[in-house]
């Protein structure tokens, strides 16, 4: 459609304007003549609106519309909301079968979730493309919009139409007695005292206040893309790590793919006590505080060479706990979970030689790494065979069902004075439980009918001093979000510019004086109840008393 | 000295203020009929009245948060109960903040009973101190929930405006399909607003009259190794059980008018004993809705929003779209700030990622993303008054769902809020 743009003030509009750039009067008649105008972004013509658009505008226009925004905001909002329906494979840790999983705990529905992908929501390529999309949309409608609208509050003409000044949200009109500039003049100083910048020209006048709220907006939109890229930078595996350590007290661990090394040296776990506690609660336990005092060691030498131990060097030191995580180069470890579980460290058996009734001993044995040897008077123990987590596979031999020190089991060749040159062969089950007790007593006689000893010897860890043992496993998360700082930092400028566009509104007057004629227009994109106000309270030191309402276009055109 | 003690009373006082304040609004409103005074006046006189009750029941609600604080030695947002007094508290603010610029009696008609319901809601969960769990023992408890709630309650207050907005304008004679379309929702907003009171009015009866039921149910669950476990839950009823958990054993159960036996079970797919007691409120809350609506249409012989629709003729549906909107525009960056950005620190802290798409970082997501719809809708599509207001309704809908429905339906990281 072809459009004249040109106004009759002989202004040449681009095409798609609406109020003509130089004098406001409007370009385009499809409202009422009387309604107030349409003001957004002063009428001007976005960069989307050319005549004769090229596969590049027309994804430039796709993108650049406000409603296509609402679309997207709004199918990106249901989608998010039918994540939530079921619990997502997310939260898990260890889903073998997710689908067998969905199934079994929440029936048909949750299969058919589960089958369509919902169970995955926010990892799909579906509303992870949303996002992108609505980041293209917040730059292109910005871009699109800013830049014009720039321009055209940087070149604002004090003379407006009379049209335009007319059909403003907020109208006054009145005759005038006396000289029209003084009394310009005059309003013009009181607008100044409610801080707006005035210009006049001749008995015309623009007062305008707060324009820097209407950057507002794509103050915002630049914060929030600044946010969607920087979560999308999560996605570089260099710049993200997430792994799970778990460990006894007094254990040491590396951490996995890294030079770093952290010791659990004290875990602690305190509940409340039950006069603390109100009468619903009393006598459950409910914890106060746990905390890791956890030691962060950096590998120096030797990292990975397989018969050395590392040599490690002290970096941090803190205690861990639930809102207080330890934070070293960017690398942080928090407090994930703990578990109760008795676990021993060291133990201080002795040597009993149960012919005599002659004690040997003690010698320390540590369940993790234990070494080779051991000497216990004047006998000589080498460890043979160890397994932290004792049991019997199908054919019943000794095996160690996991790594961890659950049930650990030692087997020693016992070698010195009164014993044949290859020694005699014993099991150690340092767990003081009857069900490990009888086994070692079993194995032992086995051993025995199979020649390998004479059932002399036998251990006793006495004192309860010679045990050391953990009680608690704590779960360390340790993690590297190197895109953190850019999602504070686009969390930031998204909320200044928040607080630039709705705590302050953009307000500017016109007025024009014709023949003893008073015209005056107000337009805010926020809050006309407070320019009216203003308008009101100016005219009224000005010598004209109007009510504020009566201000207000809307109502008159009813 | 008790502070506790002082803090509960403070709370009752707080309440019967509220609702006297409510009653001075009505006055102001509907009185200007029968009133033979000057119409004026007559308003001027008692919107001050309810302005002033409202003012002294929020400084009593205050006296209520500090000395709870005080006594329970920590800040009272940590359950259901804190938050929704909270909250309540928030909405009070918020209206206060919202009535001193604008000056609009009927907004206080509508935001005190607003606040009523929330803090008799409040009251329905467990009142006493719980001490704090570990993962919210941090500083952040303070920051993030009192900011959040306070964006939440300028959007209650934007509610609040649109209903009035609303009952306001659309127009209960027209028999055009767009207008009864209208006619419907507004009907339909009072319905669920009288459910939440049935809803009220059935827990605080039945607590009253001390009833009591109580049921067992044999749980056969498999995990996340895949290995079985069984194990027992019981749960109690403080409603008489319409609906008994699914596969469950009555333990004990007083007779009520004559119901001595669940009259069914619930479903298979509402997993454990909580979900049938659930199911059993939202039952009685439905029923006795039901009835007081039922009662209420039999008394007005018309739609109730059409009862309400000519006491509001003296004001400018402008206005109180202006309202609606302005209380959204102060509302949204709080909002912002305080249920997304400060949750992300905090959950950075806690729970070592700032976003982990938890059921109510999910919602309090979609929250935003509705009222970021509605203000674009409204700056660059020019939806205003009877549009807008229709989102403000719903928005705040959303806003209840992000606050009680999670926690009540899904449950999530943020469970030990204590439903």
């Amino acid at each position: 459609m072809f459009q004249n743009t040109k106004c009759e003030c002989g202004h040449q509009n681009p095409t798609g304007t609406v109020l003509c750039e130089y004098c406001g009067k409007p370009l385009l008649e499809d409202l009422p003549l009387d309604s107030p105008l349409e003001m957004r972004y002063d009428g001007i013509a976005r960069r989307s609106q050319k005549s004769n658009p090229a596969l590049i505008d027309r994804v430039w226009n796709f993108f650049s519309s406000v409603k296509i925004a609402v679309y997207l905001i709004i199918i990106t909002l249901v989608g998010a909301a039918v994540g939530t329906i079921y619990p997502q494979e997310s939260t898990f840790i260890n889903l073998d079968d997710p689908a067998g999983y969905y199934r079994a705990a929440y029936g048909t529905s949750g299969a058919i979730y589960q089958a369509l992908g919902f169970s995955r929501t926010y990892e799909s390529w579906w509303f992870v493309g949303l996002l992108v999309m609505i980041g293209t949309s917040l730059v292109i409608c910005s871009l699109d919009r800013v830049l014009p609208l720039y321009k055209a509050l940087s070149k604002q003409q004090v003379r407006k139409h009379l049209t335009f000044i007319n059909r403003q949200q907020t109208i006054f009109s009145t005759t005038i007695e006396g000289e029209p500039e003084a009394w310009v003049e005059s309003f013009g100083k009181q607008l100044k005292r409610k801080r707006y910048n005035v210009k006049r020209d001749g008995t015309a006048l623009l007062a305008e206040k707060n324009r820097f709220s209407r950057w507002g907006p794509y103050i915002n939109h630049i914060g929030l893309i600044v946010f969607l890229l920087a979560v999308l930078g999560r996605g570089v595996p260099a710049w993200h790590m997430d792994q799970y350590v778990s460990m006894d007290e007094g254990q040491t661990k590396q951490i996995p793919n890294t030079n770093y090394y952290v010791k659990n040296e004290d875990f602690t776990v305190e509940y409340y006590k039950d006069e603390e506690l109100p009468d619903a609660l009393k006598g459950t336990a409910r914890a106060k505080l746990y905390e890791t005092k956890a030691v962060l060691y950096e590998c120096t030498a030797d990292c990975d060479d397989p018969i050395k131990d590392p040599v490690l060097q002290e970096v941090e030191r803190h205690d861990i706990q639930v809102n207080s995580p330890l934070s070293y180069k960017g690398l942080k470890l928090y407090q994930y979970n703990y578990e109760q579980r008795i676990r021993l460290i060291t133990v201080k058996p002795l040597l009993v030689d149960s012919q005599t009734g002659e004690e040997y001993g003690p010698f320390e044995l540590p369940v993790s790494n234990p070494p080779l040897t051991y000497t216990a008077g004047p006998y000589t123990l080498k460890l043979s065979d160890f397994f932290p987590d004792f049991g019997m596979d199908e054919q019943s031999r000794p095996m160690t069902k996991s790594r961890d020190p659950n049930n650990p089991a030692f087997v020693f060749i016992v070698t010195g004075p009164g014993l044949q040159e290859s020694g005699e062969m014993y099991i150690y089950f340092p767990l003081p439980n009857a069900e490990d007790k009888q086994l070692q007593q079993l194995l032992n006689e086995s051993f025995k009918k199979s020649g390998n000893n004479t059932g002399r010897f036998s251990f006793k860890v006495g004192k309860m001093e010679n045990v050391s043992y953990s009680e608690y496993t704590t779960y360390l998360n340790v993690r590297v979000d190197r895109a953190m700082p850019f999602i504070w930092v686009g969390a930031a400028i998204s909320m200044i510019g928040l607080v630039m566009g709705f705590y302050w509104q953009h307000r500017r007057v016109w007025l024009r004086i014709d023949g003893g004629v008073l015209t005056l227009g107000a337009h805010t994109n926020k809050n006309t109840f407070g320019v009216r106000n203003e308008v009101a309270g100016a005219l009224k030191k000005a010598g004209i008393e109007v009510n504020p309402k009566a201000l207000d276009n809307r109502r008159n055109t009813h | 000295m008790n502070w506790l003690s002082v803090s509960s009373d403070a709370f009752i006082i707080a309440f019967f203020l509220y609702c006297f304040s409510f009653i001075g609004f009505c006055i102001a409103i509907g009185g200007s009929r029968w009133s033979n005074r000057d119409i004026e006046v007559h308003k001027k006189r008692w919107s001050r009245i309810a302005f002033s009750l409202a003012i002294l029941g929020w400084v009593s609600h205050l006296v209520f948060f500090f000395t709870r604080w005080k006594g329970g030695g920590h800040i009272p947002t940590s359950n259901m109960y804190e938050f929704m007094t909270f909250l309540g508290m928030a909405i009070m603010f918020a209206f206060i903040v919202v009535y001193l610029i604008y000056r609009t009696t009927l907004l206080g008609a509508f935001a005190t009973p607003l606040v009523v319901i929330i803090i008799a809601y409040a009251s329905v969960f467990p009142s006493e101190v719980q001490p704090l769990i570990p993962a919210l023992n941090s500083i952040w408890l303070k920051i993030h929930v009192t900011t959040a709630a306070s964006g939440e309650a300028f959007f209650a207050v934007s509610f609040a405006a649109a209903l009035v907005q609303l009952l306001r304008v659309v127009d209960f004679k027209s028999k055009e399909k767009s207008a009864v379309r209208q006619q419907r929702g507004v009907e339909w907003v009072l319905i669920f607003i009288i459910v939440i009171i049935g809803f009220l009015v059935s827990v605080f009866g039945f607590r009253a009259g001390g009833y009591e039921a109580e049921f067992r149910q044999e749980n056969f669950e498999i995990d996340q190794q895949g290995q079985a476990l069984d194990s027992t839950a019981s749960v109690k009823y403080d409603l008489p059980p319409i609906v008994a958990p699914y596969n469950s054993e009555t333990v004990s159960m007083k007779s009520f008018l004559g119901l001595s036996e669940p009259l069914f079970e619930a479903p298979s797919w509402m997993n454990g004993v909580n979900a049938g007691r659930k199911l059993n409120t939202v039952i009685w809350s439905l029923l006795s809705g039901a009835i007081l609506y039922g009662i209420a249409r039999l008394i007005a012989r018309k739609p109730l929003a059409a009862v309400i629709h000519p006491h509001l003729d003296g004001i400018d549906p402008e206005d109180l779209d202006e309202i609606s909107y302005r209380s959204i525009a102060i509302g949204f960056p709080v909002f912002t700030l305080g249920a997304l950005i400060f949750a992300m620190i905090w959950a950075q802290i806690a729970w070592s990622r700032f976003w982990g798409w938890d059921p109510k970082e999910v919602w309090a997501l979609i929250t935003w993303l509705f009222y970021s719809a509605y203000l674009h809708l409204r700056l660059s599509r020019g939806w205003q008054g009877t549009r807008s207001a229709w989102l403000a309704v719903i928005g705040f809908i959303v806003v209840l769902f992000t606050l009680i429905g999670v926690n009540l339906v899904i449950a999530g990281l943020h469970s030990y809020a204590g439903v």
